[in-house]
Formats: C-alpha cells, sequence, structure tokens
C-alpha cells in the first residue's frame, strides 16, 4: 500500500459565477521514502494538490488517504492534530514568524506535543544543526539571509519528525548558490533522514534532483517521468 | 484557557511588538485611571451617604439651611433634646468651615463642649499626641489623619483657616469619612474665635440614640419639640443629612458614572481596534501556525491572550496611578461642611483590575472568532 493514495482528487472554487477546477481527477500513488517533484504552468494545480496533500486545503472530490487515514473526512481539529504529526511544510517565502528568533521559529511545532521544555530544547537544537543553521538559534528572521531563513524554514519543518515533506518552490526567491544548498539538504533530508518529499517547482534543475518528477496541467497529470 | 506552554508565546507578541504595545498600553493606562478615579468618586459618596440600617446618629440642624455660616441653633436646646425617650447623648457642635462651596482641600472646624470628649475619643484612634494635651490647652485641635496630611501639620505645630489658629494637640484616625478631614476643638474655643454666632450659639446636635429602630420616631420628636421656636429644627439621621448637604456633589459625581463608562467603551475600541489590526497583519502568520498543526481554537485563545495581556498590562498600569494619586494626594471633597473622602479603596482597585481583564477579553472576541473562521489555504491566497 503507498504512502498518499490520491483517487480521482478534484478541487473546485467558486469565484463570483465561476467555478474554477484547479486539480481534476487525479489518480497518484506516492510510496514512502519517494522524492517527487512537480512542475507544470501557473495554475495547473501543483500548489493545490500539495495543499491537499500537506491537509491544508479539502478535496471536493475523490479520495485522499494517507498513511492509511482518510485525510478528507477528518474534522478541521483533527485535520490540525494530523497535520502537527504527520506533514512538515516548507514555503517560498519562509513564513518564518517575524517577531520570534529563529530557534522560537523551529520549537514552534513542538508547542503541540507534551514534552519538557529541556526535550524541547533538544530536539530544536538537533534540527537547527542538521540544516546547519544551529550558530544563528537567536537571529530574528531579519537578521538572516534568504538561504539561512530557507534552513530555518526547513529545521522547522522536519523538528518534529514528520514521515512527508511538501516544500512549494523552496529555491523560488534564493539566489543559484543558496538554491543549491537547499536542494542538496532536501535530498539528504531524503535520501539520509529517509524523509518522504514532495516539491514544486518551475525549475527544471530543481526537480533533477528528485527521484521521479510529475508534469500536471489544468488540474491533470500529463506526463510522468523517472529523473534517476 | 491556555496551557503555560503557550503563555511565553503571546508575551512575546506582546513585548517584540514594541511601538503597539506601548501606545496600546498608555491608551489603557490613562482610560482605567479615568475610570478608577470615578469609581473611587462613587465608592465615597456611597461611604458617606448610603445607609446601612445600623446608625444610631440623628443631626440636628437649622430649619431650610444648608451650610454652616447660617444654621445656628442655641446651645440651650440640649437639655431638651436629651429629655426625649430614646435619646442616649447630645453633642452640641459648632462648625467653621475656610469654604463652604465644594472644595478638594476644605478645613473644618468642629467646636464640641470638652465634657463630650469622652464621647468623642471612643469613635476614633489617636495616632499621636495626648488627649491630655487637648483638655489643657484652650486652643487644642485634634486633626483628622487626612486633613493632617494634606496640610503637612503635625503634633506641635499651628493649623491655621478660616481666621482660626489651633494648636494640633493630636492626630486621630477614624472609619468614618466625616472624621478624617476635621479639626476637633473645644466648643467655647470656637465660639469665640468666630465673628458669626458668638457665645451660646451652635451649628449643629450631634444625638445618639437607642437603637436604630428609633431614629425615624426620635427625630420626628426632636423637630416636634422645637416646631414653634424661634430656630425650628430640621433633624435627619446622619447618612442622610450628609445626603442632603452634599446633594449638588452627589449629583456631579452620579454624572461622572457616565465618564466611567465612556472610558471603558475607549478601552474596548482601542484594544478591540488594536487587535483587529494585529489580526489582520497576522493572516499569514496564523495561516502558517495552522499549518503547523494549531488547531482553529488555539489560535482564538492565543489572540483572546493577547487582548487580556495587552489589558491586565494597561489596568495594571492606570490602576497603580489611580492609586498612588488618590492615596498619596488624600482628596477629600467637600461641601458646606461635608466631607466625602475620596480613597483608593481595596475593592475600587480590585473592580479596575476585574474590568480590565474583562474588557480584554471581549476586545479579543471577534477579531479571535474570524481569524479562527479563516481557511488556510485561502488566507496564503489572500496575501
Amino acid at each position: 500500500m503507498a504512502l498518499i493514495e490520491c483517487r480521482s482528487l478534484s478541487r473546485t472554487y467558486r469565484r463570483g459565477p465561476e467555478t474554477i477546477t484547479p486539480l481534476d481527477s487525479l489518480d497518484l500513488d506516492v510510496e514512502s521514502g519517494d522524492f517527487l517533484a512537480l512542475m507544470g504552468p501557473s495554475g495547473s494545480g501543483k500548489t493545490t494538490l500539495l495543499n491537499l496533500i500537506a491537509g491544508i486545503d479539502r478535496p471536493t472530490a475523490g479520495s485522499l488517504h494517507i498513511g492509511g487515514v482518510d485525510v478528507g473526512s477528518l474534522s478541521r481539529a483533527r485535520l490540525a492534530d494530523w497535520r502537527s504529526g504527520a506533514v512538515g511544510y516548507i514555503f517560498q517565502l519562509y513564513n518564518l514568524v517575524p517577531v520570534l528568533t529563529a530557534y522560537e521559529n523551529v520549537e514552534l511545532p513542538l508547542l503541540l506535543q507534551r514534552l519538557s521544555s529541556r526535550q524541547r530544547h533538544e530536539r530544536v537544537a538537533a534540527a537547527l544543526s542538521l540544516v546547519g543553521i544551529a550558530d544563528r538559534a537567536d537571529h530574528y528572521p531579519r537578521q538572516l539571509s534568504g538561504g539561512q531563513e530557507q534552513r530555518v524554514a526547513i529545521a522547522r519543518a522536519i523538528v518534529a519528525d514528520p514521515a512527508i515533506i511538501v516544500a512549494d518552490e523552496p529555491t523560488g526567491d534564493l539566489d543559484k548558490a543558496s538554491a543549491a544548498a537547499i536542494m542538496d539538504l532536501l535530498k539528504r533530508l531524503n535520501q539520509e533522514v529517509g524523509k518522504t518529499l514532495i516539491m514544486v517547482t518551475h525549475d527544471p534543475g530543481c526537480a533533477e534532483h528528485a527521484a521521479r518528477t510529475l508534469h500536471l496541467d489544468k488540474g491533470r497529470l500529463v506526463e510522468h517521468a523517472l529523473t534517476h | 484557557m491556555l496551557a503555560p506552554r503557550y503563555i511565553p508565546l503571546v508575551l512575546k507578541q506582546v513585548a517584540r511588538h514594541r511601538m503597539r504595545t506601548i501606545l496600546t498600553l498608555l491608551g489603557v493606562a490613562v482610560a482605567m485611571f479615568l475610570f478608577v478615579a470615578v469609581q473611587a468618586l462613587q465608592h465615597a459618596v456611597t461611604d458617606a451617604t448610603a445607609a446601612t440600617g445600623r446608625e444610631v446618629t440623628l443631626v440636628v440642624y437649622r430649619e431650610n439651611r444648608f451650610c454652616p455660616f447660617t444654621s445656628r441653633l442655641p446651645e440651650s436646646y440640649t437639655p431638651r433634646i436629651t429629655r426625649i425617650p430614646g435619646v442616649v447623648s447630645v453633642v452640641p457642635l459648632k462648625i467653621v468651615v475656610n469654604n463652604c462651596g465644594a472644595s478638594l482641600d476644605t478645613v473644618t472646624f468642629r467646636g464640641v463642649p470638652r465634657d463630650n470628649a469622652a464621647a468623642l475619643t471612643n469613635a476614633f484612634t489617636l495616632l499621636s499626641g495626648s488627649l491630655e494635651d487637648w483638655n489643657s490647652r484652650g486652643d487644642a485641635a485634634l486633626v483628622g489623619e487626612a486633613l493632617a496630611a494634606r496640610r503637612g501639620v503635625s503634633v506641635g505645630q499651628s493649623l491655621s483657616a478660616a481666621g482660626i489658629s489651633a494648636y494640633v494637640a493630636g492626630i486621630i484616625r477614624s472609619s468614618e469619612p466625616q472624621d478624617q478631614n476635621v479639626a476637633y476643638v473645644d466648643l467655647g474655643f470656637l465660639q469665640r474665635a468666630t465673628t458669626r454666632g458668638g457665645d451660646g450659639i451652635v451649628t449643629q446636635f450631634n444625638v445618639l440614640v437607642d437603637d436604630p429602630k428609633n431614629l425615624e420616631r426620635v427625630a420626628h420628636a426632636i423637630d416636634a419639640e422645637f416646631r414653634t421656636d424661634q430656630e425650628p429644627t430640621d433633624t435627619r439621621p446622619e447618612k442622610a443629612f450628609v445626603a442632603r448637604a452634599a446633594a449638588d456633589l452627589v449629583l456631579i459625581v452620579g454624572f461622572t458614572r457616565y465618564l466611567g463608562w465612556a472610558a471603558l467603551l475607549a478601552v474596548l475600541a482601542l484594544v478591540g481596534n488594536a487587535i483587529v489590526l494585529s489580526v489582520q497583519d497576522r493572516i499569514k502568520e496564523h495561516a502558517v501556525l495552522q499549518t503547523l498543526g494549531f488547531r482553529s481554537g488555539l489560535i482564538a485563545r492565543l489572540i483572546i491572550t493577547e487582548g487580556l495581556a495587552l489589558c491586565l498590562a494597561g489596568g495594571l498600569l492606570g490602576v497603580a496611578a489611580a492609586f498612588a494619586l488618590l492615596h498619596f494626594g488624600r482628596f477629600s471633597l467637600s461641601v458646606e461642611g461635608t466631607n466625602l473622602n475620596v480613597t483608593a479603596d481595596p475593592a475600587v482597585i480590585a473592580l479596575g483590575l476585574a474590568v480590565a481583564a474583562a474588557v480584554g477579553i471581549i476586545a479579543g472576541l471577534v477579531p479571535a472568532f474570524q481569524a479562527s473562521r479563516r481557511e488556510i489555504a485561502a488566507s496564503f491566497r489572500a496575501v
């Protein structure tokens, strides 16, 4: 059984009198430990699929099972609980809380767990070390470069040890060198730590780091390529 | 309720949005200062005028007169009042004030016969000085501690006002607001020291009755006794007398309650506005927290707690400032010889803090509800 199973997965929105279908009857299996890149033009449904898998949006038709859990049927509160343990989200623009230090940002997901402050400290320190930003723990986001901010965001995504990491154009706002470093880091998370990674990207160079690449257009899968 | 591990998160939001927090705190502090000051005024009026049903003191005043300058009764009424059934004791009082109108700094001299001093001393505690001094010197005064503090006089010094100069023989403390702002002197001394009235004339009689139930009956009996005399009387329970004498002041103080409520509304609008703006600025931040697994109810409680923290901190500042001003200022609102002691009562302080907390919670409710209902994906699209 695949870790992620999408069957006839659809998402429609109403915008005034118009109905928009960014995702249309998509079937997809993602195995545990996979590294998947989602590519396609703007409006093709990449981010919508990512948001559905991350549990921050709900399908309007079809089913989505992740780790045996029917994510689409969970209540709002149960879905939040599920997200806290199952998925880590990496944003294009990092989305760190500006008034919190790097350390405090990474600690946020752990506040939801019943951990002592010492246990939280150990896990935050380990996550910051893993992404190579331990020496910036006391810095605020405004005091960090884009690459450093994204490292903190990655540490925040992995600190609760979720099985799945989703990343929405994680290098989209970075220079070439920083982007390469972030991609190396994501690859390590996949290969050395065993995280299942699903990444939206417009950059074919970034997609090359993934094990396979899916191309979407108008909410449908149009191409399925193995990178390695 | 918010779990303790989330409290630092709220406090960091409050502390690190420094400018917003300082401005909000100042606004809340000023409004809560006003609210507590108004409540202290209300409390002073209630304390001085609300009957408890246990009062046993009547005040006999000249009929149709409202000011100590114009209430002139013969001291010779004393034995006739004493003979009325139910009367325990009668103290003729001469009252001289330096200002008959409403004032925050009125000095009230009360002249009492020396042989009534024993009854008088039962009503208060002598903080400093000696009763012997008061008995032995003709110009000696026992000064209420609030008046002594306000005028900066201590034992051995002179208290001068209304053309009268008295030697401070002792400082007294009393639970009665009227006693805290007066100087008790010998009746004869005060009669001689004033140009109006003179010997044999007093302002009022304080009559002690044997039972609170007899208060009304004895009052009617006293007024009936003097109805046909040249100086008819108007007798009322002491608190009712104060309420009548200070009626204008009571009306004005009553009006200030609207200022108090307006101050609360201002706090509500200010904190509500601060939180609404803060929540609008942080739509994406809240969406991120929800993405991390924070439940929408938890987001709502974080927002409400932030409002509570802002209001409590501002409330503490305002209440502390009001307490300091009232405590060290020792204000006494006086009119026509009656005093309303404006103090920072613990009940008023507690009310101020409780109201600040309640307003903080109420101000956060609507933005918290709105923030908790937003869809995460829609929040990211919206910004």
